[in-house]
Formats: C-alpha cells, structure tokens, sequence
C-alpha cells in the first residue's frame, strides 16, 4: 500500500469505529446489570452478560409481541399494497402512451413537495369520518393507493426496459394487463424487491402515522410501543430500554443483510439521473 | 414469493381474528373502558373499587387501565371518535375539555340519579361544573397546607408543636433554622419557595393576591406582586449562587434524599400525599405536623389553601355513558368512596364521613387537610384553559426572580400581559362557539 | 379527440387509477381542505366556523411559533451543510480500491437506517450529561484543556441545556448519513476515468482535480441529497418528539415547526391554526427548493445538457 492508501485506511477505521461505536454502546448496555449502567467512566464489558435483561424489557414493554405482530401485519400489508399500486401507475406513466399523461406525471412527482404534517389535519378528519382512527386501517390502506417516491422509483425502470418484447406481444393479441404481468414483471424483480424493502422500511420506522392514528395500546406498533415504554420509565432503566430498542433494530438489520446488494443499488439509483 | 403471499395473509387473517376477541370479559355483559392517569398505589385503590363494582352486578363489566400521558392519548381518542367510556383526570383540566366540546354533561344523568351538589364540600362540586353545566364527579381530593419537621424545631430551640402563624413569622423562625458551614456553605434552611416548587403560580394568594377577577387577569395586583417580592428575598439574602449549589445537593422527590426527608429544609408546602413519601423514604422517627401555610396579614386573609380534585369524566362520543354512569354513581356512594380514599390516602369530597374513616385512615394528619379544604379561603385554580399556560409562565417568571435576571414588577408585567391577551383571545373563540354548544349541551 | 386517443386514454387511467384516487383523496382534497380550514377556527369536535385571516394574523403574532421557526431554520441550516460534507467525505474515502472496502461501507451505512424511535431513545442515552458515551469521550480532551490553559471546562449537559440541545439533535443527525454516502459513492463511481487521466496528464493535483473534476460532475447529485436533507429537515418531528417525551426541550430549544403544528392540531385542538402552521411549513419548503433550483442552474452541471 502506498502512503496515500495507508493514510486513508486509518482514516477510515476511525471513522468507523466512531460510528460502530453508538451500536457497540448499545448492546453493551443492553447486557449490563442496572448499577453498572451508571459507572463513570463507563465500562464497556458487562461484569457478566444479563441476558435476562431481554425477557425482562419484553415483559415490562407489556404487549410487546402485540406490537411485534401489529408491526409484521402492517409490513405485510403495505408491501402488497404499494406493490401492486405503484407497479400498476408506473406502468401507466411508463409504458402507455396516452393525452395528458405527462402533465398528470408532473403533478405526481409535485405531490412529494407536500410535506405530511401541512395535510395532516384533514387527513386525519378524513379516516376519523370514515371510523378508522383507533384501528391499523389508516395506516395501510392509503398504501394500495401508490406512493408518488414508488412509482418515480418503478417507472425510472420500465422506461429502461426494451420494448421490442412487449410490442411483439402486442401484435400477438396479449391486453396491457398481459403484457405487463409476462414481459415486464420477470424483469423487474430486482427493482420491486427494493420497493418492497423501502416500504417495509418506512412503515417499521413509522412514528407520526402511529401517533395521531393508534389509540388503544393493543393496537400499537413497535416503534409506537417504545416510545411509550421510553416516555413510562422516565429514562432511568437505561438497560432495559436499550434492550428494547435492540430488540426493535434487530429485524432491519436482518433485512438489510438479507438485501443488501439489492437495497444499497436502489438507493444509489435514486440520486442518478434527476 | 408469490406462493408464500397467501400463506402470509393466512396468518394475518388469523392475527386480525385474535385481536377481536377480549380476554377475561365474562359473557353478556357491556364493556367499559376506563382510563386513569394514576398508577402505582393509587391505580391499586381504584382497581380494587372497580373489582368490587364489576363483582357487585351482572350487567357492566368495567376495563380499568393506567393511562401514561392521559391527557394527550385521551385527547387523540375523544378527537377521532374512539374515546374510553369514563376517564379519570385532574379537576383543573376540566376547562380544557369542556370548552372544545370533549365530554359529555352529566346534568341529565345525575339529575335522574337523584345526585346533586347537597352531598359534596361544596369546593369539589363548584370544581367539576363549567359553563353552567356539570363535567364530571369528584373522585379523590386534596388541599395543600405546611408540612414542617418538628424534630428540627425542637433541635433548635423551637416549640414543636407552633408553626408560624404569618409570612413575618416563617421568615423569623426561617433564619433561625438556616445553618451554614464553616465554608459558608448551606447546610439547611427553613423553608425555600422552590421546594419543591410545584405551585409557582399562586403563591400570590397567601399575600392577598388575585390571579384574575372572573373576568380579566390580574397577575400584577398588590397581592401577587408582594409574593413575589418575598421570593426575591431570597437570591438578595442568601445569593442566587449558594441557593444553586444547595440545591444541587437534593435528591428527587421520590427518593431519601428528598431535601424535606434529610432535614436540610425544615418546611414545605404540600398535599396529604406527602405522607405516603415520608413513610417510604423519610428515616424512621421522621416527626412531622401539618397546619395552614402561614399568611402575609392573618387576621385580614384567614386560612388559605388551594384545594384540588381528581374527577371521573364521560369523555364526548362514548359509547355507553349510561352504564359508564353507574359506575361514577357506584363510586359517588359513602362506603365506596371512602374505600378508594383510604386507598389512596385521601379524605373523602363528600360531606359525610362514617365515624371510623379517620381512625382507619393511615395518615394521621389526614383530619387537617381536610379542614383546610373546608376553610372559606380554601381556593381553587381558575376555570380557564389558560390554566397550563399560567403554570408555565409562571414557573419561568419564578425562575428569572429566583435567578435575579429580572424584577418581580417586571416578571409580573410580562406574565400579565401575555396572559391578558391570550385570554381574550380564548374568550373571543368561546363568543364564537359558545352559541352552537351550549345548545347542544341542553339538548337531552 | 379519436377513438385511438379515447381508448389510450381509458387503458392509461386504468392503470394510474390507484395513484389518481389516492392523489385525489390523500393529497388534492387535504391540501385545499387545509388551506380552507387554516382560515376557520376549528377543531374535529366542534363544527368549523370560518374567522378569516386572524390564525395568520396570531401567527405573525406568536413568539412561540417564530421560536419553532427560528429552530427549524437553524437545524436545518447547520444539519444540511455539515451532513452533506461528512457523507460525501465518507463516499470519497470509499471510492477507492482499499481492503475491507465493503465493510467500512456497511459500517458507515448501517445507522441511517434506524428506526427513528431507536435513534432517539439511543442519543438520549448517549447524550445523557452524567452516564453518556459522548461525555465519557470528551471528558479526558476537556480535563487536558483544563490542565493545560487552567480553565474549567465540563461536558454539557446536552439536551437539558438550551444552548446544547440543537447541537445533541444535529449530532444525532449526523449519524445517519449513510444515505447520501450510498448516492454519493454511486455518483463518483460514474465521474467519466478520462476526465482525471487527461487531468493526470496536465499535472494537476488532487486538489485541483476534487475542485475542477469531482465536484462539478457531481453537482446534479450534490443537489438532490441537498434538497432531500432540506426536505427531511424541514419536518424533523420523530427524534426531537421522543428526545422531550413530547414536549419542546429546556427553553423551547427543541421546538420544531412539525412539533408545534402537531401540539396545535392534536393538544390543543386549535386545529385551523396548525393548518396555518402547516401551510408555512409547505411554503418555505416550496420557497426553499425554488431558491435551491434557482442556484442549481447556475452551479449545476448535467452531463449532455
């Protein structure tokens, strides 16, 4: 290695230790018995590992596997959701020529200037005349109405895909919907599992939705959940709560082993190209 | 992944279909939902009120749960149309949610229930009406008096057994408790205004002060700003610098090292909760009295205190607010209601009181608070919605006189002004509502 | 308009049939329903009752709601340059053939993508004056400066302290900058090689090479993660709202524009007032970007264009 490179490598595991270190902290309180989380300086490795620590911060979250479960159904829900949406619009705004079309697209990508909390009040109105507020219907129904940051991201695809396939299935009598699903879906794999992975990442993340909609704490996600059983502790069982939280990452950083190639390309496209 | 979908929603189906059901609920019966901003001992005592309740009849089943943050999550609920079917709130929130139309009245329910004011220290019924109409029924009540160490009087020449009598007199008997180090340090004082500090607003009223006149505000009268005078004593006498320092050195509220528990100030102002404190946290032997915290003129403004209520509401869009009903009734009755105040260690707001309450009752000084909510000075927190607002002006004025970044004529002005404004502007939005609600309301 | 166009035009909307419903009941009716309701004095629990311009008037006159605006500024104002320095610093370093290329990559990245509820309970920890990591680190650089100058310098107590407490949130920030690394890294890896070899050739140094190649090339980018930062920062909500438990930090210090609006709309049932608020919000977002865009097309370079 050069001087250059070995400069930049030392440069770069400082750095990176600076930023593993939050994580590392994190786990290591996680696994420490109460008093210790209180010593200064800190110490790093837990006298012994409290693996209890974990059952226990489940039991005093109260309906942890609730909010777990409420969580995955959410998930769950809102993938199938915008997938099937924004494919369909993407496709519509992609593939399709017809009048208008490009002044509808325009209007679509202008929608993500609006930021949620300016329409937050009368959305809000909207599901509570429709009787969802207290229930998870708000916050994944909306979702099988495509998102606009989707459907950019999906039509951004389909426009790169040849057409020759497609026009040939034209010929041979095959409807939109046909073409579609045989000719262009097959394809499109890699960038629907991104969608997915965006989607499922927003909705576990999601905080304000949560708030304003979810009343009962049966009903509540996790992020929800922790934040309750944060605000109920006061901050002082610090072990506990950073078990929690760990507990709360753990799925996204599965995830993100799982799909990692896939998901760092996505994000990479989206600041390509406008 | 297109094979595993269907299984997946399979078992989301199975999930919803859990969710559904509710667990422990026998059959037949309607449930309430109740919420409650208590917990630890005195969500016990409310439990075991509702226990009783639901084993006393077959047709209601209520659903205690302790609610943090009560009001936020009660307001989000009552908002979007889900609300419990009773929630129990403090009295000086009332207002509040009166105003924006979030409770249903009582004046029906009770009426037909054949409940009026004639069974309440008048206070706590004055407390749960509003704008002509009656909000909710008074659970668990308290007054505020002065709480003093009398092992620390005795120690220092004191009788044990006198508490000051007038403002001169606290301040008298204040610097003779206040000891310092050979350093110059503070060791312990008498009493400190800012401990623990729960009530910035109104120390005005032990000075004859107003905070508004039914109509306006008036937080710079001759009252308020003498009380404010008094807490800027405090940084001129013992420097704002020594009183941070000494400070720096309690422990919280809940915890032995409770300024008040470890004898480093001798004389607090508090509610009949403090009891339960001493005898978690103070040493063993802890000798303690409580009588009406002292005034600045005795003879002119007699005993005063502010009094307080916890209160059970029937939030607006409730689903069953005449079973909701019983249940406030049920706790309303003698024999209930002081079962849930021997619980949570309070007296009761109802005029009669069975003989062995007191005896019963584990705070010894239990009698006193009570006398003092009945006193005719006895006050209580105005009905506005600006009530939060003041707290938190005044904690912030308090804090810049206890700081001396700023004079009392001024801090006072300021709060005045502000609150002033902020209350016409209240008013003009009630002018605004007040003719479409208030119909409502009537209508049965 | 033909048959052709007509049945085009049928087969189109079919498919952006989801979006335009959406579009209709989740975006066009709330915007025009807030910009009508920030002129009523409503709540959900009471009918609305329209006053005009006077939530606008109160808000010129709120000094707690200039307070939030003042905030949200500055964070973002202080957040966006310092997050866009430090990512495309990362993407730099990384854009090179080093060992453990991947692993740095992961490390970097991994944080932003938290949960935000996580983020805030951890910095809470990590930012707490006694117990904290970050006090724990600073405390020996601070006790040297002590001994070496005689002052008295000690930790802050982050975000208790209301000079502190936007500095512990932008921090907080910072961390999850592996976002825009990702797009950074993935624009520098399309900075055509012959531009640096014929600059190689002229002798410039990397210096010069950053400043007349990279940047350039790169602007379209820049830009993007710039006006995503900005948009991001703009509605900070999550992170601060747990940090308080809800409220708005020692003196007002983490009172944000989305925090207030939010107390507006869901505590204080002052609903066409944080309508108001929200339609500031969108303006100055609007009003920014246009700014932005205005810059870009002096600065900004697109390749072709």
């Amino acid at each position: 290695m050069t001087w250059g490179k070995t400069i930049r490598f030392l440069l770069l595991l400082a750095l990176a230790v600076t930023f593993l270190a939050p994580m590392a902290w994190m786990v290591s309180t996680s696994l420490k018995p109460l008093a210790e989380t209180m010593t200064v300086p800190p110490r790093w490795i837990p006298s012994s590992l409290q693996w209890q620590n974990y059952p226990d911060a489940i039991r005093a979250m109260g309906y942890f596997w609730r909010y777990t479960g409420n969580s995955l159904l959410l998930c769950l829900l809102t993938v199938v959701g915008t997938l099937v949406s924004s494919t369909l619009a993407a496709y519509g705004f992609a593939r399709l020529e017809w009048p208008g079309r490009n002044k509808l697209f325009s209007l679509c990508l202008a929608t993500m200037m609006i930021p949620f909390p300016a329409i937050m009040v009368p959305i809000y109105g909207l599901f509570k005349n429709l009787g969802w507020i207290g229930s998870l219907k708000p916050l994944w129904i909306p979702t099988f109405f495509a998102s606009a940051f989707h459907v950019f991201l999906l039509r951004q695809f389909f426009l790169s895909l040849p057409k020759d396939t497609a026009e040939a299935a034209r010929i041979d009598g095959c409807n939109e919907w046909q073409i579609l699903w045989h000719t262009v879906l097959p394809l499109a794999k890699p960038v629907l599992l991104v969608v997915a992975v965006f989607q499922f990442l927003a909705t576990w993340n999601d905080f304000l939705g949560p708030l304003i909609y979810l009343t009962d704490q049966r009903t509540f996600t996790l992020a929800l959940g922790l934040q309750s059983f944060q605000s109920q502790q006061g901050g002082t069982a610090w072990h506990h709560l950073m078990a929690a939280s760990t507990l709360v990452i753990l799925p996204v950083i599965v995830l993100f082993f799982l799909t990692q190639r896939t998901l760092i390309q996505g994000i990479a496209t989206t600041g390509s190209k406008n | 992944m297109s094979r595993s979908l269907p299984r997946l929603s399979l078992l989301a189906a199975l999930w919803l279909a859990g969710c559904a059901g509710d667990f422990g609920v026998p059959a037949g019966r309607t449930v309430i939902r109740y919420w409650d901003k208590w917990s630890g001992w005195e969500a016990e005592a409310m439990r075991a009120v509702v226990d009783d309740f639901n084993r006393s009849q077959d047709r209601i089943w209520v659903e205690f749960s302790s609610t943090s943050h009560i009001n936020r999550k009660l307001m989000l609920s009552i908002g979007g149309g889900v609300p419990p079917d009773i929630a129990g709130l403090f009295g000086n929130t009332l207002a509040v949610y009166a105003e924006n139309n979030a409770l249903t009245p009582l004046d029906q329910l009770a009426q037909e229930a054949g409940l009026g004011e004639e069974a309440y220290i008048p206070i706590f019924w004055e407390i749960c009406n509003h704008l002509g109409h009656l909000w909710a029924l008074p659970s668990s009540p308290a007054s505020l008096g002065l709480v003093w160490n009398k092992k620390i009087f005795r120690e220092n020449g004191l009788d044990p057994d006198r508490p000051p009598s007038s403002i001169a007199e606290l301040e008298r008997i204040n610097d003779r408790l206040t000891r310092r180090d050979t350093n110059g340090r503070l060791q312990s004082i008498g009493h400190l205004p800012s401990e623990p500090g729960w009530w910035p607003a109104i120390w005005g009223w032990w000075f004859g002060g107003k905070l508004w006149n039914g109509e306006q505000m008036t937080m710079d009268d001759a009252g308020n700003l003498a009380a404010m005078e008094w807490i800027s004593t405090y940084p001129q006498r013992f420097a704002s610098r020594d009183l941070l320092s000494f400070r720096d050195g309690f422990g919280n509220f809940a915890s032995p090292q409770n300024a008040f528990f470890t004898g480093r100030v001798a004389m607090v102002l508090q509610g009949p909760w403090i009891h339960t404190f001493i005898e978690k946290y103070a040493p063993a032997g802890f000798e303690w009295g409580v009588s009406a915290f002292p005034t600045s003129d005795p003879a002119r403004l007699g005993t005063v205190t502010l009094v307080e209520t916890d209160v059970l509401v029937i939030p607006a869009g409730a689903k069953h607010p005449r079973e909701a009903f019983e249940f406030l009734r049920y706790v309303s009755r003698q024999g209930n209601m002081e079962k849930l105040c021997l619980g949570q260690r309070k007296f009761s707001p109802l005029r009669e009181v069975s003989p062995d309450f007191f005896a019963k009752h584990p705070n010894p000084h239990i009698r006193t608070f009570l006398e003092l909510a009945k006193s005719p000075q006895a006050k209580r927190v105005p009905p506005f919605t600006l009530w939060a607002m003041m707290e938190n002006d005044m904690k912030q004025a308090f804090g810049k006189v206890w700081n001396g970044t700023a004079t009392p004529e001024e801090v006072l002005r300021q709060v005045q002004n502000h609150l002033q404004a902020e209350l016409e502007k209240s008013q003009h939005r009630w002018s605004r509502l007040a003719g479409i609600l208030q119909k409502q309301w009537s209508s049965p | 308009m033909t048959s052709m166009d007509c049945r085009r035009l049928t087969t189109g909307l079919c498919f952006i049939a989801p979006w335009l419903v959406g579009f209709l009941a989740l975006s066009l009716y709330p915007f025009l329903s807030s910009l009508y309701l920030s002129g009523c004095d409503y709540s959900v629990l009471a009918p609305a009752v329209w006053i005009g311009p006077e939530n606008y008037t109160n808000l010129a006159q709120d000094p707690i709601f200039w307070k939030a605006a003042g905030n949200t500024v500055l964070f973002a104002l202080v957040s966006v340059p310092l997050g866009l320095i430090l990512s495309f610093l990362l993407a730099l370093l990384l854009n090179a053939d080093i060992p453990a290329r991947g692993f740095f990559r992961t490390v970097f990245f991994l944080p932003s993508l938290m949960p935000l509820v996580c983020l805030a309970v951890l910095w809470l920890w990590l930012l707490n004056g006694d117990l904290g990591l970050v006090n724990a680190c600073l405390r020996p650089f601070l006790g040297l400066g002590n001994h070496l100058f005689g002052a008295s310098w000690a930790p802050p107590n982050w975000l208790q302290d209301p000079r502190f407490a936007l500095a512990g949130l932008v921090l907080t920030g910072l961390w999850g900058v592996g976002h825009p690394m990702v797009i950074f890294l993935a624009g520098l890896q399309e900075v055509p090689r012959h531009l640096y070899e014929s600059a190689d050739i002229d002798g410039a140094s990397a210096w010069q090479k950053l400043w007349h190649i990279t940047l350039p090339t790169l602007s379209p980018v820049i830009y993007f993660n710039g006006i995503m930062a900005l948009i991001g920062c703009f509605q900070v909500f999550a992170v601060p709202y747990v940090m308080t438990e809800g409220g708005d930090g020692p003196e007002r210090s983490l009172l944000f524009l989305a925090t207030y609006l939010y107390q507006h709309a869901f505590e204080y049932w002052n609903m066409g007032y944080a309508c108001a608020i929200g339609l500031f919000l969108f303006c100055l977002i609007l009003g920014l970007t246009w700014v932005a865009s205005r810059l870009s097309s002096r600065h900004v370079h697109y390749e072709g264009a």
